[in-house]
């Protein structure tokens, strides 16, 4: 087998080959993701009886979508929640993951545990979480607000849950809680990856632990940092399973939490409508094409910020 | 930081979160060994006795003996499938440049965007005309395809970090692109393949909505869909709930920590290198 | 080349897993012995106890009921299960706007007196709810009937010295009572803001007047941002200071553990409670009564609003369509009627059956003379839906950002989206 020269990022092999060790996974992805995906946004194009297509309206169900006050009015705020939800995920639950594994990447003893039990609460059904969580910060009953009395001014017991000021908040430390297992994960397997040789050779140089995380190791960190970012985003833009459990289909406290998912939710799953499917695949066209566009914009940028080092 | 201090202050920190970690666990441990009458009357507190009636009759009352097996054989084909078909797919679309490679991307980055469940009744449509509705199958090509995008993602992240020489070197020892892929560069995303592979074990194994949706036959069911017995409509019988999960839970527990040495193991490898 | 035929071996694998999945073992019917599937979302075990009857007196005909417990999943599963093959062959279906999708797609087998004789007793407010909304036809047996009042702990009323309140003044009072003795008056859990609806109508369906005001809503001569609706609606405001401080913070499981641990004197909520409460607090001694008529009740009397819950269908895909028709009859008998109100202590919907717990025998007392329909389960269609939008704005009532007003203008504007006045 003649074999092209192999240049890293360069042009070399044959375009054939690689697409080769697409297929498998183009295949299965093909039939049994993509085309539901494109059978379901084909749907928005059309009235529905319940579950049976009716006739071809063009673009009725999108004009009905923007025309109806109480999900135009709901959109916007939507939106922000999920974009603070970005935010907060990544200054805290990212933060947090990477200064884990930079902490795991030194010690010695304890880490395996350490590592299983900071990413236990991702391996709990989401609905649970959100009791567990609910009852913990309850004003009635929680031990969070009685532990905050007993410390402090009465004032600083709240009902933090259903208060719409710290709702939101609440979310992201909940969030964080759940998944900083991952980040943590991803980075330390990514610490793992740069040779140690790198930091040695600075150290000799007499650059402190700081100089070296700084210049050496958050640089080669940058493609891990992009994919989390990527992630997270995607993560925040369609977060449902833990924000309906916490508040409500309609993302209570008075829609402090609603975020573009639970509008999904309630207009495909929860309305009273014989055209949900309809106006919710319409729905579902317009958040894709935002999101899916935003994802690869952002892609794009990270990675050409890589590449430019 | 001294590095006195520092070795003082950071296991410090990272042990007290572990215990912020742990507190809503506890909860739930503690809860399966109350009654849900308890439960009730006081939401967090201690076991008076020993109470495992909960466990008894979430094992009875969920059927989990039957539910288990499913739920092994469906989770782990498809997050094997998943992972084989992604690892073999990210190799190029992470070290190669060709024609097509970002539209890939693209395509693959795609199915992660769009509203959960979004996709329930043309997916049911499609697995109704290829007669897999009601089929352990069909529910695992279900769930391995939905994992593609993410770990197509995270994998060629991997593949574009490790050092550019190896292949290189490879090369030179006239390795194929196959042979370099599966000697050099398999071994060194083992511990982003263990990362992938928990986190999609973990919905999946939690999951209930696709299961309800695409089987009918009560000895195909997987665990999750027992646990519903319990969410009932206007009772919730806490207690079961909390001891079923306990007993799901576990063996992610076990399989996490055998997924974290690999990773560990990898990092070594990693290091060596 | 090696690599070419190793990724061609794998291609070829998948798709043969694909085309090789050809139809499971076929579950089939044996020629004497049909099997009759059932869906609902009941807990399974008093299924399993009421259709064991069913076989015994008809035998060869087995009974397999299936219970999906999580309501808000449920609508998904049974409308994707009548599409395609091997779903149920009996299930239950919701009543009112969430049965209309079912109804327009055909998936259900419309019953008549002939098909189903035990019908033509059922009373016509109850059949309304398993009715299709444009063909008028009945598609559903209707099995359970919903009441909503207060429910409330006799103990603590006895040792403040409280009696159940017959006007408005003493409920106030009795609650002021309770309060001053450290006793959460009415556990409320603002925090699940389904909950709203129904508190919103155990305490002011008297002031808006009952069923004739949601006729003349229907009929387009009045609208939810009528007055006296706004100021049924306000009653749950001027209540909030006897609910759970912090109320838009408290959940529902919350609200039922303040009235269980004997911190909370009442609970305003639907007969289902009672079972509940029995369940996890057997040393409760429970008592309810309905909400006193208000300073300018429009009913002038106490009122107890209700609704059927849900109904008994058969699917229009069934093999077994004739065998499913004989169950729905029996389901339609007094004989399933009692054994539904035994087995799950709720009110049957079959006419005439007596239930033998006392609570209910007293609740159905009040509901043949005082029973009033529940606004919300009439009002429920729309997209967003008309109950999630009025269910989110009463949570904001309660957090003080709206009045009661506001609340109820938006109740209006989401009902004028779909209501067409006849």
């Amino acid at each position: 087998m003649a074999q092209a020269p192999v240049t890293t990022r360069g042009r070399g092999g044959r375009a054939g080959t690689w697409y080769l060790f697409l297929v498998p996974a183009l295949l299965l992805y093909s039939l049994f993701v993509v085309y539901p995906l494109l059978t379901g946004l084909s749907y928005s194009v059309f009235s529905w009886k319940g579950t049976v297509r009716d006739a071809f309206v063009g673009v009725d169900n999108y004009v009905g979508l923007f025309t109806n006050e109480a999900f135009r009015s709901k959109l916007l705020p939507a939106l922000g929640h999920n974009l603070a939800l970005f935010a907060g995920t990544m200054l805290v639950q990212n933060t947090m993951g990477l200064a884990f594994a930079l902490a795991f990447s030194r010690a010695r003893r304890g880490k395996r545990a350490l590592q299983i039990i900071f990413a236990t609460p991702y391996l709990v059904n989401p609905l649970v979480i959100g009791y567990l969580w609910t009852l913990l910060l309850s004003p009635t009953f929680g031990p969070a607000n009685t532990l905050l009395r007993a410390i402090g001014p009465d004032e600083l017991a709240k009902p933090w849950l259903g208060d719409p000021s710290t709702a939101l908040p609440m979310v992201i430390l909940i969030t964080t809680w759940q998944w900083v297992g991952f980040p943590m994960l991803l980075f330390s397997a990514a610490i793992g990856g740069i040779p140690a040789e790198y930091a040695e050779a600075a150290r000799v140089d007499g650059a402190s632990s700081w100089r070296v995380f700084w210049h050496i190791t958050l640089p080669l960190l940058r493609p891990a940092i992009g994919t989390i970012t990527v992630l997270s985003f995607i993560g925040s833009m369609n977060t449902f399973a833990l924000v309906y459990a916490l508040g409500g289909s309609s993302g209570g406290p008075a829609g402090s939490t609603d975020v573009l998912g639970l509008l999904f939710y309630r207009a495909a799953f929860a309305s009273g409508d014989i055209n949900a499917v309809g106006t919710a695949s319409a729905l579902a066209v317009f958040l894709f094409t935002f999101i899916f566009g935003t994802t690869i914009l952002l892609n794009r940028i990270l990675r050409q910020g890589e590449e430019a080092m | 930081m001294t590095p006195r201090r520092g070795a003082v202050m950071v296991p410090l920190m990272l042990w007290g979160y572990a215990l912020v970690a742990m507190i809503p666990l506890f909860v739930m441990v503690l809860g399966s060994l109350r009654p849900t009458q308890d439960l009730f009357n006081d939401p967090i507190g201690l076991p008076n006795k020993l109470y495992l009636s909960n466990y008894t009759r979430a094992w009875t009352e969920a059927s989990f003996s039957t539910y288990v097996l499913n739920s092994v054989v469906v989770v782990t084909g498809a997050v094997i499938l998943g992972a084989a078909v992604s690892v073999l797919a990210a190799y190029p679309l992470g070290r190669r440049k060709f024609t097509g490679r970002g539209f890939f991307i693209g395509y693959f980055i795609s199915g992660m965007t769009l509203p959960g469940h979004f996709g329930v009744l043309p997916l049911f449509y499609l697995l109704d005309g290829l007669n897999l509705v009601d089929s352990r199958l069909g529910l695992m090509l279900v769930y391995a395809a939905g994992s593609v995008p993410f770990n197509v993602f995270v994998l060629s992240a991997f593949f574009r970090q490790l050092p550019g020489e190896l292949d290189e070197a490879a090369a030179l020892d006239g390795a194929g692109p196959f042979a370099t892929f599966r000697h050099i560069m398999l071994p060194l995303v083992r511990p982003a393949i263990a990362t992938v592979v928990v986190f999609q074990f973990v919905p999946l194994w939690n999951d209930f909505f696709y299961p309800l949706v695409l089987l009918r036959d009560e000895s195909k069911l997987t665990i999750p869909v027992g646990l519903t017995h319990f969410f009932g409509r206007f009772q919730n019988d806490w207690g079961t709930l909390f001891a079923g999960l306990v007993m799901t839970t576990l063996p992610l527990v076990i399989l996490f920590g055998i997924a974290t040495r690999q990773i560990v193991a990898g990092l070594t490898a990693g290091m060596n290198r | 080349m090696r690599l070419t035929r190793r990724v061609a071996v794998l291609a070829v694998a998948s798709l043969t897993a694909l085309v090789a999945c050809a139809p499971g073992a076929d579950s089939g019917s044996d020629d004497e012995n049909v099997t009759l599937s059932v869906w609902g979302w009941g807990p399974e075990a008093n299924y399993d106890k009421m259709f064991a009857e069913y076989t015994k007196d008809n035998p060869g005909v087995k009974v397999d009921a299936r219970s999906f417990t999580t309501a808000t999943e449920y609508d998904t599963i049974l409308s994707t299960g009548l599409a395609g093959k091997d779903g149920p062959d009996v299930a239950w279906l919701r009543a009112g706007a969430p049965l209309q999708p079912l109804v327009a797609a055909g998936r259900l087998v419309p019953l008549d007196n002939s098909s189903v004789p035990g019908l033509a007793d059922f009373n016509a407010g109850v059949l309304q709810g398993a009715k299709g909304d444009t063909d008028g036809k009945v598609y559903g047996v209707p099995f359970a009937i919903q009441t909503l009042h207060v429910i409330y702990n006799k103990k603590i009323f006895a040792d403040n010295g409280i009696a159940p309140p017959k006007t408005w003044e003493d409920m106030i009072a009795a609650a002021q009572k309770l309060q001053a003795a450290k006793i959460v008056p009415f556990a409320v859990g603002g925090k699940d803001d389904w909950t709203l609806p129904i508190i919103t109508s155990i305490f002011g369906t008297s002031r808006w007047g009952g069923d004739a005001f949601l006729d003349e809503v229907k009929a387009g001569k009045k609208t939810f941002a009528d007055p006296n609706f706004v100021a049924g609606v306000d009653l749950v405001n001027q209540l909030k200071p006897y609910f759970p401080k912090d109320v838009a913070g408290v959940s529902y499981t919350d609200a039922q553990t303040l009235f269980s641990a004997g911190k909370a004197a009442m609970f305003p909520g639907g007969i289902w409670e009672v079972n509940f409460f029995r369940t996890n607090a057997p040393g409760l001694d429970l008592g309810t009564f309905s909400a006193p008529p208000p300073p300018g009740s429009v009913a002038g009397k106490a009122l107890l609003p209700g609704f059927m819950d849900g109904s008994y269908g058969v699917s229009a895909n069934s093999k077994h369509r004739e065998e499913a028709l004989k169950l729905l009859s029996w389901l339609a008998s007094k004989k399933y009627g009692q054994l539904y109100t035994d087995t799950v202590v709720q009110f049957s919907a079959v006419p005439g059956v007596e239930p033998k717990d006392p609570i209910l025998r007293e609740v159905a007392g009040t509901y043949t003379s005082n029973g009033a329909r529940y606004f919300m389960n009439e009002f429920a269609y729309g997209n967003p839906s008309s109950q999630t939008v009025f269910s989110a704005a009463l949570q904001e009532m309660l957090l003080g950002r709206i009045t009661a007003a506001q609340a109820a203008a938006k109740l209006d504007a989401s009902v004028a989206t779909w209501l067409k006045p006849r």
